[in-house]
């Protein structure tokens, strides 16, 4: 079970990409295992990997084969074989997986949630009417779960992250705020509510120095600054407000962003992870689904998130994160939650420490692949 | 062929060449707009049980199964006695009707269908609507006649529902079975 194949297509983010390359690369260089990474744009992971080239079908990068997931794709499949996010296998693949000997492990790797169910779903098996054995996996913070994509020496490398390293890290991206400024990175969907956060911004006792990376959310803030584009290195001052446009960086440097920032506002679900492991406080734009279906989920994660926070804290960063979830103005809600910083700085790294004591995501998808051979040996499955 | 979203309590549907009961279906949305359907089946040859769990748009094999109309006769036992229109008996476990159960009063009339694989009876299915007597329900608030406003009542053989504020003990309900919830106030069958 040492081959691993890992299919991903790129949705309308880069959420999808960005968790399938960060597994890929964990799996191959702390499990020592032979990666593949099937993605049908490359040209998303290039910007999270500038090693990648688009334009090859098939690469290997930082002990990941890269191959680009086109029609026709016709490979022999690997001992385990994740498809990410509900994304389709060729039903090709699938009989080859199936008449492989010994069959291929099916993993369905499903999106991020807090709520209970996932806890009851998590490793069910999913009879297909074609091809072998099939798991559901699901992501999560408890230990019911398959837990969260943490690399084995991040946690470490964020202690030793100095303020050196900061200064040198911004440096590179052409940052230099003024001392004291509350830095603030911004990666999150549209909102129109960030015009009402930054006037408010402008008016605070406190200079804000936003970085904002090339993203969804650059038209509303060109909207709000009067401009046509943001380019990066562009820098606009308002009051006490200084937004900076930084160019898209790579996956392991946005880490460093992270651990750069006093504030983080993050997206999705990769960049959601991450800024949990910063252990900085941090603002969640869910993604938006019909019927207001994320709401329930970002209660969901609230519950955990803060259990063990001040009651004060606690319904402070609800109403905050609910303004800016619903889009709603955020004068009133922004000045109450920053009162109580300390408490969310505390919190913050409380919950890194919790979610720190559970087995990681790629650890976990191991274990469960080598007990799964073993036992597959030893039992006849119920399907 | 249907998708998993399609299939319904009591649909069973073939895995690896076995029959498997759909007891249970519950319908989630998962991320980005996506869904799953987690089911609680039941092997027909076997009798063990498993949870799995499903994209809502995965291809299910369902099994189409003869069907006759019964009547609920009586328990005996642990088994419950149904019959057809030629009075012959057909004996089901509590397993197999688990989703009739909380319906099944003494006298009740409910044309209902017993499902066969293989020869042999399998499950029960109710009507879509049923009409049952409230045995007991909480106090009403004064006046309220919307239908809005719900209370807990119960039926003679115990099962729980929400009822209308308006309804009274003695009073006559349809009950959708296939959600348990309640429809309406009703005449008492003839």
């Amino acid at each position: 079970m040492k081959s691993w194949d890992i299919f991903c297509t790129a949705i309308d983010n880069f959420g999808d990409v960005g968790v399938s390359w960060r597994l890929a690369r964990q799996l191959a260089h702390e499990f020592a295992l032979d990666v593949r990474l099937f993605v049908d744009d490359p040209q998303v992971l290039e910007l999270l990997c500038p090693e990648v080239s688009p334009s090859l079908p098939i690469q290997w990068v930082s002990g990941v084969q890269v191959i680009r997931w086109g029609a026709g794709l016709e490979v022999a499949p690997a001992a385990v074989v994740i498809e990410t996010f509900g994304c389709r296998l060729p039903d090709t693949l699938i009989s080859a997986m199936a008449a492989r000997d010994p069959a291929s492990l099916w993993i369905n790797l499903e999106y991020l949630s807090a709520e209970s169910w996932v806890e009851d779903c998590h490793c069910l098996p999913s009879p297909q009417v074609t091809g072998p054995q099939k798991y559901f996996y699901f992501p999560g913070f408890t230990e019911r779960t398959g837990g969260l994509l943490r690399e084995k020496d991040l946690l470490l490398k964020r202690q030793q992250f100095t303020q050196a390293d900061k200064r040198h890290f911004l440096r590179k991206l052409g940052v230099d705020p003024s001392p004291g400024s509350v830095l603030v990175s911004v990666f999150t969907y549209e909102n129109e509510s960030i015009a009402s956060w930054l006037e408010i911004l402008c008016r605070d006792e406190s200079r804000f120095h936003l970085l904002v990376p090339t993203g969804r959310i650059s038209k509303n803030i060109q909207r709000w600054l009067g401009v046509e584009v943001l380019a990066h290195g562009e820098i606009h001052s308002c009051g006490q407000l200084t937004i900076q446009a930084i160019p898209f960086v790579r996956q392991e440097d946005y880490d460093l962003l992270l651990w750069s920032c006093d504030l983080n506002l993050v997206r999705g679900e990769d960049s959601f992870v991450r800024a949990q492991w910063a252990g900085k406080p941090f603002l969640w734009h869910i993604y938006p689904q019909e019927g207001n279906a994320h709401l329930e989920k970002l209660a969901a994660f609230l519950r955990y998130y803060l259990d063990g926070m001040g009651v004060e804290a606690a319904a402070a960063t609800q109403r905050f994160w609910g303004d800016w979830n619903r889009q709603k103005a955020l004068q009133e809600s922004w000045a109450v939650w920053q009162k109580h910083w300390p408490d969310l700085e505390r919190n913050a790294e409380r919950w890194c420490s919790q979610l720190a004591r559970q087995p990681g995501l790629a650890e976990s998808l191991a274990r469960l692949a080598q007990s799964w051979y073993k036992r597959r040996a030893e039992i006849t499955p119920p399907f | 062929m249907k998708t998993a979203q399609d299939v319904k309590v009591n649909n069973v549907v073939l895995i690896d060449g076995s029959p498997w009961l759909v007891q249970k279906a519950e319908y989630t949305k998962s991320g980005r707009n996506s869904a799953i359907m987690k089911m609680k089946l039941r092997n027909l040859l076997t009798g063990s049980t498993t949870e799995t769990v499903y994209k809502f748009d995965d291809k299910m094999e369902q099994v189409n199964l003869d069907q006759v109309d019964v009547t609920y006769s009586y328990k005996a036992d642990d088994m419950y006695v149904f019959m057809d229109g030629e009075y012959n008996q057909y004996e089901l476990s509590a397993e197999d009707v688990e989703s009739v159960i909380p319906y099944i009063v003494d006298g009740m009339t409910d044309e209902c269908k017993a499902v066969f694989f293989q020869g042999k009876v399998i499950s029960v299915d109710l009507p879509t609507t049923i009409v049952r007597q409230i045995d007991y329900a909480e106090g009403s608030a004064r006046g309220d006649t919307s239908g809005k406003v719900m209370k807990v009542a119960k039926l003679s053989n115990g099962t729980e529902l929400k009822v209308a504020d308006f309804c009274e003990v003695g009073d006559w309900i349809e009950i959708d079975t296939r959600t348990g919830e309640y429809k309406s106030r009703a005449k008492a069958p003839a």
